[in-house]
């Protein structure tokens, strides 16, 4: 047995870095609370049978084909509609299994500080499932662009990211292709639609690196959006390819500048060389690490903390496991104080560890999040989903999960004073613990438990 | 016991004087009919030029060759310079009635482009932003009586946010819990502030929306249904906040801006359908964070800009002829040379729609836009 410090320390260590403790964590995290979070910055894992981007891409182009060969044998209409279908459930399917697979896998990790940090840098570089491709290729951006990525440098995801179709399609890129490009002088511009989209490089600038107020201008924009054109996703029968494909005659042709900086690359080196600079300027730095600290400790990031994982980022290049170490490792993140409310998706997921629950189908996870707001890859913008509390808390929000908690506990056989000890060790208040043990019924104290204010926050 | 007879017997109980912030009696106490209003924000940026068609335009149609084409043949005329997309049927319908006002080249003074920063400056209508404050939820707090406001959402939007008068709603999917459940919540919430408020916001709000548990799709159409059915009624909900995304259209524009304005046509009709009677006293605001680019982009779509429009509608609404001033899209015209120019404030307009139908005085719009007094052109019969 640990000392009273040390049992808070671990109950710190699992609820504020990690998805909540399964039952056991809080022992194994006692005796080094700090090793055992920084033994955590491991590779995430993923169900290997799962399509990739890639299978998905050539699974789609091969419904399109049918679909044409349907119109040219001028099929009945009842038959296309059949294929229609077909094609309609392999869409949603996979978008289910891919993102479902991940929630599974994060309740039952044993690294859940490592799915803590996917699940934020997915929803920092957001993407939504909406339309035939985006559906069914949204999902598998986190597993193939940012997981490989967990640990290395900043700059490597974000070039990963920046060169995934699912991205490429989200923000338009895939078509955009330069004013002076080979394509735009050799054929008529307004016919073949030839022409810049500035919708990624915007959100770069403003979303995945500097920062809205990270001082650039509208023609740092144009800049980069000419930079990355030619950055496309190849089509699948015509280009005799699939994934991500650079078009060289797509390519805006010439020199760039941003902030106030030369890039004399040609063809796909420009926009890397950019990317690169990008990832590693000192603003990035900072609007990272402030989001960061944002997500762990606190919606009012404290400055010094986040200095001092601005300094460990520029230390080592933008290395993601080295900045992570600083925050375990600074006293600042260990305040006995939860100041934190979870977002819908943290609470499920610590809810379903705390009652060691092992499994989740699609349609009770699909209906609970889309319940609580914040279903898999919907967002709806760029920006992601709020990791704030005042977009998660409302009276309404409050009812939903007390409703659905209600309906879990009438499922789940569990001791809620185990559970509580489990979870919450000695950082239970009085009341809650009275709240628990003093229930009526072993389903309302497991409910009481679930939305104390200490499990609705870490 | 259903959750409504057991919110009764909390409220008669002596010892749960806590659930009876927004109490029913008081509102019956108005005279005549309250006046309504409800607040639409699209997110994702709005094309004003697709909407509004300035038709006399002489740039129009070379800005956006392929754009215009899609919609050239079908749009419904307004004034003698400008039409509306096909798709606002029933905004036009409106309009012919005297009851809409479009509002063609305005903006909040927001001077960047992104999105996300634009609609907190939309909401906050501060000079510097905060994001715990908004323009109507100052507004609730100077009108001197038990209005309620309701945000159709899971939680407050920024525009509502530092007034005790709101709260929020979304359509129900769960099962309720037991009522014993409740009450033990509120016990346990005891030390916490906001979880308790919370959960009485909640439990009142669910009494206040009662057999509205319409089974939720979270279509525009279907929430403007339940926002107009919660308001129709005399029992305090006056205001109502909500809100449609899906409007960033950087490709393939003509598609998506008219399954857009088909959906937000859908709603303000169904708004009105279910207010019945009490149309004649709402005026509903809709409002974008800013325009797009007045050139159409190489993907069949417009990119992030200034300049938008806004609609003023409702039966109080003294409507039938198009405001703002245009500033024209010729080169030299634009905002740095891309941008359709802002010449009017979206917040001035928000600001006369409540100092004539809310009655309030100067002084309260100070309060609530301190940088941006109320035009005084007559919006409200």
């Amino acid at each position: 047995m640990g000392t009273v410090a040390s049992k808070v320390a671990a109950t710190i260590a699992t609820n504020r870095f990690g998805l909540g403790a399964k039952p056991g964590e809080i022992i194994q995290a006692e005796k080094d609370p700090k090793k055992w979070l920084s033994k955590q910055l491991t590779p995430v894992t993923f169900n290997q049978e799962l399509p990739s981007s890639n299978e998905l891409l050539q699974k789609l182009s091969e419904y399109q084909a049918i679909r044409k060969q349907n119109k040219n044998n001028k099929v009945s209409e009842e038959e296309d509609k059949k294929a229609n279908k077909t094609r309609q459930r392999f869409i949603q399917s996979s978008y289910r299994k891919v993102a479902t697979d991940s929630f599974v896998q994060s309740i039952n990790s044993d690294n859940s500080v490592a799915w803590r940090l996917l699940d934020f840098f997915s929803n920092h570089f957001s993407v939504t499932a909406n339309g035939a491709v985006m559906t069914a290729i949204a999902a598998t951006l986190e597993r193939e662009a940012i997981a490989d990525n967990l640990f290395n440098r900043f700059e490597d995801m974000l070039l990963a990211v920046s060169k995934h179709p699912a991205m490429l399609i989200y923000l338009n890129n895939e078509r955009s292709f330069g004013p002076n490009s080979k394509l735009a002088t050799k054929s008529n511009k307004m016919k073949r639609g030839v022409g810049l989209n500035e919708n990624l490089a915007r959100e770069i600038l403003e979303l995945h690196t500097l920062g809205v107020n990270g001082g650039y201008k509208q023609e740092d924009v144009i800049e980069l959006a000419k930079g990355i054109t030619g950055w496309s996703v190849a089509n699948v029968s015509r280009d005799d390819a699939v994934g991500f494909k650079y078009r060289d005659w797509g390519k805006e042709p010439g020199a760039r500048v941003l902030l106030g900086k030369k890039y004399k690359q040609k063809g796909i080196k420009q926009g890397e060389a950019m990317l690169k600079d990008l990832a590693n300027h000192p603003n990035t730095a900072k609007y990272v690490c402030s989001k960061l600290v944002k997500h762990f400790i606190s919606d009012k990031p404290n400055p010094q903390l986040v200095e001092t994982l601005v300094k460990r980022w520029q230390k080592t290049g933008g290395n993601i496991k080295e900045v992570m170490l600083a925050l375990i490792y600074s006293e600042q993140a260990w305040s006995a104080e939860q100041v934190k409310f979870k977002t819908p998706r943290e609470f499920l997921q610590s809810s379903f560890r705390a009652l060691n629950v092992k499994t989740v189908n699609f349609q009770q996870l699909f209906f609970t999040l889309n319940t609580f707001g914040q279903q898999p890859f919907q967002a709806g913008s760029p920006a992601g989903y709020s990791d704030e509390q005042q977009d998660w808390n409302g009276g309404n929000a409050l009812m939903s999960k007390i409703d659905w908690t209600t309906l879990l506990a009438n499922k789940v056989k569990a001791n809620a004073e185990t559970v509580m000890n489990n979870t919450l060790a000695l950082s239970s208040s009085s009341n809650t613990y009275k709240a628990v043990v003093r229930a009526e019924s072993r389903k309302q104290a497991l409910v009481m438990l679930l939305m104390s204010p200490e499990f609705l926050r870490r | 016991m259903k959750r409504r007879q057991f919110i009764k017997t909390l409220g008669a109980s002596a010892s749960l004087v806590l659930m009876q912030t927004p109490t029913l009696a008081a509102v019956n106490k108005l005279t005549s009919k309250p006046k309504k209003v409800v607040w639409v924000i699209l997110r994702g940026a709005m094309d004003s030029l697709h909407t509004i068609i300035p038709i006399t335009d002489k740039s129009y149609p070379s800005l956006r060759p392929k754009l215009a084409s899609t919609i050239a043949n079908d749009i419904l005329p307004l004034s003698a310079d400008f039409a509306l997309h096909p798709a606002l049927k029933h905004m036009h319908g409106l309009y012919e009635n005297k009851q809409l006002l479009p509002i063609v080249a305005v903006g909040s003074g927001y001077p960047q482009r992104s999105h996300f920063d634009g609609q907190d400056y939309l909401e906050s209508g501060l000079p510097s932003m905060d994001h715990d404050t908004g323009w109507l939820g100052r507004a609730l707090n100077e009108i001197n009586n038990d209005t309620k406001a309701l945000a159709v959402a899971n939680s407050v939007p920024i525009s509502m946010r530092d007034s005790e008068k709101v709260s929020t709603w979304y359509p129900a999917r769960l099962k309720d819990a037991d009522e014993n459940i409740y009450e033990a919540l509120m016990d346990l919430y005891q030390g916490d502030e906001l979880l308790f408020s919370r959960l009485q916001e909640g439990l009142n709000t669910q009494q206040m929306a009662g057999s509205t548990n319409t089974k939720r799709k979270g279509k525009f159409v279907d929430l403007a249904k339940s926002c107009g059915k919660l308001m129709a009624n005399d029992n305090g909900i006056d205001c109502a906040m909500l809100e449609v995304g899906g409007w960033d259209t950087h490709n393939n524009q003509s598609f998506r801006l008219n399954r857009q304005l088909n959906e937000l046509d859908q709603g303000i009709a169904a708004i009105q359908a279910e207010l019945g009677e009490y149309w004649q006293d709402t005026v509903v605001m809709v409002a974008t964070e800013f325009g797009r680019t007045a050139k159409e982009n190489g993907t069949g779509g417009t990119d992030h800009g200034t300049g938008s429009a806004m609609f003023i509608a409702g039966g109080a609404v003294q409507g039938g002829k198009v405001l703002g001033k245009w500033p024209g899209l010729a080169p030299e015209q634009l905002f740095k040379g891309r941008d359709l120019m802002p010449t009017t404030s979206t917040f001035s307009w928000i600001g006369a729609v409540l100092q004539q139908h809310w009655q309030l005085e100067p002084k309260n719009i100070a309060n609530v836009f301190p940088d941006n007094p109320a035009y005084t052109t007559q919006l409200i019969r």
